[in-house]
């Protein structure tokens, strides 16, 4: 086996002193060449990704080709690629481990057609470096040489170009050797890429800031900030504590001024800092971005800053600093950045008459970022004016030192400002949600069901699965017009009596096989993204809606879990884990389970499956029914009651669901009645992620998913506590128990929304449940707080949840673990794992933000279009629920708007109430108290709003250019808005918000219509972004409060 | 410093080795004339010599003799320019005394030592140069000069590392390998009987990983020994020509 030749490696390296190391350096005779022209696969090994044949000539880039260009090298139009090993490691010596990553990721990623060459440890590629002969040339020579070689080694078949951006190079062998060709990478593009238009402004884009970068490092003129630390020191500095390591927080509403470093893991440790540590001022920052892993040194005690309590508008700085700011908390300076995180930005352009104020260097301009925390950016553009009412994408290229903004260079145009489909792509790329159709090779992986080729169970399938269809009685409980139906129930007695309960999920993983195209596809997308007015699969729609949905009568493939229930106790007595066959019977809606299972009976009519049925059949088909609602609804309760002995939590929850006709239109808005068999199927699917949970754990104890819900810190509970104490209510929080407990207690009778006030606040201070690698935590941290569970897991909805997938994975592996190992291959490592869950987790939380910000996104354009003085719907009922040194936030129930009203104005004017209770600007003060803010003018009247005051406010929209539009509110009257009637607000409120989503969408519509000669590419964005038509709102909101709480209310469907 | 990648996506190790592969080995026996027995092996670039000297009577006190066996007696020291730096060992420091006691357990094993009561077996190495697994560099030496030297042993002892990265496990670990501060093992085997004459593990490592790290050192010094062995019968063949003559 040894057939290696060894060579010696000379290399320096510089630690105090010169030091003179020699490596061992081997070579072989063949490395895989991924060549699909190999003529001899086998000896090359050719495993993994291979190039595609179709390609009309590699292309092998420089190392400087691969540094500078690699963001034009991702695109899927290049193919060919070949990555010389020596130019990989070119970008991991010079360029980091940020820009490493990325080709790493590139080369793994098997949609993209590249591959890597090993030329280092090639027999016959290999070069040693000369005497003399710079690092620079030697890469060079060697990458031309690997080239040479591999073009022969294809037999001469496949002509090879090298793109360098060597001059010398481009000369020198130029000619040298037929069929490779070796010319300059903007040459490559505008010879073999005309009409790829976006990566040839995409390569001006980084040649121009390049240069830019050039010239301006050699101008050197004062420095704005001060050096970053170089990295050994500040590693050396953190492990000594004399740093600290974070992530840079900014303050989203005084972004130029506060920022906070939120302590990461050991360092928090060491020092006895509890809380986070404000950076103050931009000088302070040096240069780092929201995000960023920084290294920061606390200032001493006398130079700490307080945060500010008052409310403050976004682009206005700060001047009114009459306030005092609250007590000094520790406050630090960025020494250095240990990473960056820097991801696409979307900017806007300045418009014309700012440009001209800008001054004289047209090429240069400063452009806003969308998100207020990002700097501005320095952009050189010459499209600038062209730009203008667009929303850009921009990357940052560097800080220098001595500049006040950072460099980047312009990506792509996303849409007009304020247009709907711009507006939308933003929030997608603000959150890095990249929402391409599913391509020609994944849709290609799916199995068929047309009409004319109906998809049909397999034999050898049939012989493997457990095959339920006779033996058990399936069926679902859905809202209402659901289509992908991933969750089945059934029940029934055994013959020693004892009752077999059985909960069956979609067998997502039958279709998608570990590391196809499909399933790298769903684990980048980690999850189905719903905005407020369309939704983002994860799995192509003959997945989603019809094989992997469990539909009334039809055979599907399914995972089953099923315990052996004791007759009269309900203990659990024997679970079985397995693949099976099931046919749901009924497809049932929740109301219509809830008739059944309260005994009326008239319902049956409006259940299709009944329908064709005699007289007698029905009769007996019904009561089966029935009697398995009733036994699920009493082990349901047995179960949950067992649950909230430990604690389990009951948090606010969507008090509406929207209920849809055939064609998916809105057609009534229902309030949600506390429906009992919600919570029995709800309880059946926590009932089977525990057990899973606990399956899984044992089998794989250190490479398990499993989510976690950590117990909260008690500090953030402490507005809570205040805000009930000012309604007299006392909230203990000691666990999860008596939080529960005193919650259920908190109940105004007079105002329901006080609790719904108080459980959201409750909800905003819990932690964020998270997946999780059982590898890497201790056991006692996988508890689940809110539901009271020692372990946990997401198992019952495959289709819209990548995490899902992986417990699949892991359950099957689980229960077919002593017959074979091949299933264990492809179960990701504890590190892998790990690593996906932080991605699944990150992908989560940027579904959050952009439903939240798409929905705020809604709001505006609904009130935009009114005008707040005449229009009556902008007056409002809002409650106040947070007191600040200039203002108030306010919750209004109608919209479930929350915002802030302001008591004193620009002008230093603050609010007082006349006799009639409107509301007037008037010199004079604020005083502000635990839980009331009292106004006092200098005529001496005074109004004070309290803690829970209902006030009247007026709606409006703040337009900005650079931003997303935002709500602002405005207290008109101290008195409520009309009869406080709560129940009827809350019916409305509801309607209002879907109507809302429904109106906009309307009246874009009819923009398009209205434009039908430019509606083209209108139609075309629409297509690009929109997956599904369907609009299903009751999705929507379902997954609004699925997010929102973070399953702390986990329901069927879900 | 941006962290090497011991372990490539393409499965390759720094110095271009796959996961499980050794790096070049090269011996002699029979270097010095004056000694019982001599050998001199390179593992890559780290080079060690041992020269063995007995059995003989016991030197110094006799009070340390042994009734039943003989007495291994292991000394170890490394050329102060060894290593990258240099660095001036003086005799007996910690770690050449524990190396020392190391193979002299690893020996005691091997060698048939019943058959020479009271009497010394001294086994020498030196490490030219260290460029990672000593250890194992020190026990192939010396198997070879115990040989050479026509002392009777059970069987060869073939000595190598392994270590763990990123869920695999590396055979014959380089120094760089061994500087990144992963998991350890050092493994000394009788290959014959698949015994195991000393088995030390250095840092921490997941119970559920030993038993890969383990084969895969097991299987990196049972290709030690056909290497070994290679070289044993070269040098008898050697011999018995020039006997022969």
């Amino acid at each position: 086996m040894l057939q290696k030749r060894e060579k010696v490696l000379l290399l320096r390296t510089f630690r105090g002193r010169t030091l003179r190391i020699v490596r061992e350096h081997y070579l072989r005779p063949s490395v895989p060449c991924n060549s699909p022209l190999c003529p001899q696969p086998a000896t090359c090994r050719n495993d993994g990704k291979l190039l595609s044949s179709d390609v009309t000539h590699y292309i092998i880039p420089d190392w400087k080709v691969v540094q500078d260009y690699l963001e034009i090298l991702e695109f899927p139009e290049l193919k060919g690629i070949i990555f010389m090993q020596t130019a990989c490691q070119a970008v991991q010596h010079q360029r980091g481990r940020r820009q490493y990553n990325k080709l790493r990721n590139l080369l793994k990623d098997a949609r993209h057609d590249c591959v890597l060459f090993a030329n280092e440890f090639q027999q016959y590629c290999y070069l040693p470096r000369e005497r003399g002969e710079s690092m620079e040339k030697w890469q060079t020579r060697s990458i031309y040489n690997a080239a040479v070689w591999y073009y022969h080694h294809c037999q001469d078949r496949m002509p090879i170009v090298m793109v360098t951006e060597d001059e010398e190079a481009i000369q020198q062998y130029g000619s040298e050797t037929e069929g490779v060709f070796v010319i300059s990478f903007k040459n490559y593009l505008d010879n073999f890429w005309p009409d790829l238009k976006a990566a040839n402004e995409l390569c001006d884009s980084i040649l121009q800031s390049r240069r830019e970068r050039e010239s301006e490092s050699q101008e050197s003129h004062g420095k704005e900030y001060p050096e970053h630390l170089p990295l050994e020191v500040l590693e050396a500095g953190i492990k000594s504590g004399r740093y600290i390591q974070g992530i840079l927080n900014v303050n989203k509403h005084r972004a130029l001024m506060e920022a906070f470093v939120r302590l990461q893991g050991a360092s928090s440790k060491d020092s006895d800092l509890v809380s986070d540590i404000l950076i103050h001022g931009m000088k302070t920052r040096n240069r780092s971005i929201h995000g960023d892993v920084v290294a920061v040194e606390l200032l001493p005690k006398n130079e700490w800053k307080g945060r500010t309590a008052a409310l403050c508008e976004n682009d206005h700085e700060d001047k009114a600093l009459g306030e005092s700011p609250s007590e000094p908390m520790p406050t630090g300076r960025v020494v250095g950045i240990l990473q960056k995180n820097w991801r696409d930005y979307v900017v806007t352009f300045p418009s014309k008459e700012e440009v001209q104020s800008q001054g004289k260097n047209a090429q240069r301009i400063l452009v806003t970022p969308w998100d207020y925390r990002i700097p501005k950016i320095r952009i050189s553009t010459q499209q600038a004016e062209a730009l203008q009412d667009f929303r850009v994408v921009v990357r940052i290229d560097s800080w220098e030192p001595t500049s006040v903004y950072p460099n980047g260079h312009f990506v792509r145009v996303l849409g007009r400002i304020r247009d709907l489909e711009g507006e939308i792509a933003t929030i997608l790329v603000e959150n890095s949600i990249s929402v391409v159709p599913f391509s020609e090779a994944q849709m290609c992986e799916m199995p068929v069901n047309t009409p004319e080729n109906p998809w049909k169970v397999s034999p050898e399938e049939e012989r493997d699965r457990k095959d339920l269809r006779k033996t058990h009685l399936v069926f679902s409980i859905d809202p209402k017009g659901c289509e992908d139906v991933d969750d089945t129930l059934s029940v029934r007695t055994l013959r020693n009596g004892n009752l077999e309960l059985g909960v069956h999920i979609a067998d997502v993983t039958h279709f998608v096989a570990p590391n196809s195209y499909i399933d790298i596809e769903a684990r980048t997308r980690a999850t189905t993204y719903y905005l407020a007015d369309r939704r983002y699969d994860m799995l192509p729609s003959i997945l989603s809606a019809d094989l992997c949905s469990l539909l009334g009568g039809v055979d599907r493939y399914a995972v089953s879990v099923m315990w052996e229930l004791d007759k009269t106790s309900y203990e659990i007595k024997k679970v079985w884990y397995g693949r099976t066959i099931i046919r749901s019977a009924y497809k049932l809606f929740y109301e219509a389970a809830q008739e059944l299972l309260d005994g009326n009976f008239n319902v049956i009519d409006n259940i299709p499956e009944f329908k064709d049925l005699d007289e007698k059949s029905r009769q007996t088909k019904m009561e089966e029914l029935v009697w398995a609602i009733g036994k699920l609804t009493d082990i349901a309760r047995h179960v949950r009651a067992k649950r909230d002995r430990c604690g389990a939590l009951e948090l606010e929850g969507v008090e509406v669901r929207v209920q849809l006709d055939e064609k998916k239109n809105i057609r009534d808005l229902i309030p949600k009645q506390p429906l009992e068999v919600h919570e029995t199927v709800a309880e059946c699917m926590i009932l089977a992620n525990h057990w899973v949970a606990k399956k899984i754990w044992e089998s794989f104890p250190h490479q398990a998913l499993l989510r976690q819900h950590p117990p909260p810190h008690q500090e953030f509970f402490t507005e809570l506590r205040e805000c009930a104490k000012a309604k007299g209510f006392s909230i203990d929080t000691r666990s999860n128990k008596t939080l529960a407990d005193s919650l259920d207690n908190a109940n105004d009778p007079s105002d329901p929304i006080v609790n719904k006030l108080l459980r959201s606040m409750a909800t905003q201070a819990m932690s964020n449940a998270m997946y999780f690698s059982t590898g890497s935590c201790a056991e006692d941290e996988f508890h689940h707080y809110g539901l009271a569970l020692d372990k946990y897991t997401h198992f019952t909805s495959p289709i819209r949840r990548y995490s899902d997938i992986i417990v699949h994975r892991l359950l099957m592996a689980a229960i077919s673990k002593d017959k074979k190992m091949g299933i264990k291959e492809n179960l990701f490592s504890n590190k892998d794992l790990e690593e996906l869950c932080r991605h699944i987790n990150n992908r989560n939380r940027a579904a959050q933000h952009s439903q939240k910000q798409s929905m705020e996104l809604f709001q505006c354009m609904y009130f935009n279009d009114r005008d707040p003085e005449t229009e009556e719907r902008c007056l409002s009922d809002g409650v106040i629920y947070s007191i600040r040194t200039n203002g108030v936030l306010v919750f209004i129930p109608r919209f479930g708007i929350k915002g802030a009203a302001y008591l004193k104005n620009k002008d230093g004017l603050v609010i007082s109430c006349g006799p009639d209770s409107r509301s007037e600007w008037k010199p004079g003060s604020l005083q502000r108290f635990q839980n009331k803010i009292t106004s006092t003018t200098t005529g001496g009247d005074s109004v004070t709003f309290h803690l829970f005051d209902h006030v009247t406010v007026k709606i409006s929209v703040q337009a900005s250019r650079y931003h997303s539009d935002t709500i602002r509110l405005e207290i008109i009257r101290n008195q409520p808005y009309m009869i406080p009637d709560t129940e009827l607000c809350h019916q409305s409120a509801l309607l209002l918000k879907s109507e809302l989503v429904k109106e906009v969408t309307r009246s874009v519509e009819e923009a398009q219509l209205a434009q039908e000669v430019r509606a083209d590419t209108l139609q075309e964005e629409y297509q690009e972004y929109c997956q599904t038509k369907g609009r299903s709102l009751y999705k929507l909101l379902e997954e609004i409060r699925d997010l929102a709480l973070l399953d702390v209310s986990n329901h069927c469907g879900m | 410093m941006a962290g090497l990648e011991l372990l490539s996506d393409q499965g390759y190790r720094v110095d271009g080795r796959r996961a499980g592969e050794l790096r070049k080995i090269q011996a002699r026996m029979g270097v010095f004339t004056q000694a019982d027995g001599s050998a001199y092996i390179e593992q890559g670039n780290t080079k060690a010599l041992a020269v063995v000297y007995g059995p003989h009577e016991i030197r110094g006190s006799r009070a340390r003799a042994l009734p039943d066996r003989a007495l291994v007696n292991c000394q170890y020291s490394s050329a102060t320019f060894s290593t990258g730096e240099r660095k001036k060992r003086p005799h007996g420091d910690r770690k050449s005394c524990e190396m020392g006691l190391q193979l002299r357990q690893t020996f005691d094993a091997a060698i048939l030592t019943q058959l020479h009561p009271r009497s010394q077996i001294d086994i020498y190495v030196q490490v030219l140069q260290a460029d990672g697994g000593t250890y194992a560099a020190c026990v192939n030496a010396a198997t070879l000069a115990v040989m050479d030297a026509g002392i009777p042993m059970r069987d060869f002892v073939c000595a190598c590392s392994a270590g763990f990265v990123d869920g695999t496990a590396l055979a014959d670990l380089s120094h760089v390998e061994e500087a990144a501060g992963g998991p350890q093992l050092a493994l000394a085997l009788l290959p014959a009987s698949g015994q195991i004459a000393l088995l030390e593990m250095d840092a921490r490592l997941h119970e559920d990983h030993l038993e890969q790290v383990l084969e895969t050192a097991a299987q990196a010094a049972r290709d030690v020994h056909t290497l070994l062995d290679r070289v044993v019968r070269q040098h008898v063949h050697e011999a018995s020509i020039l006997l022969g003559d």
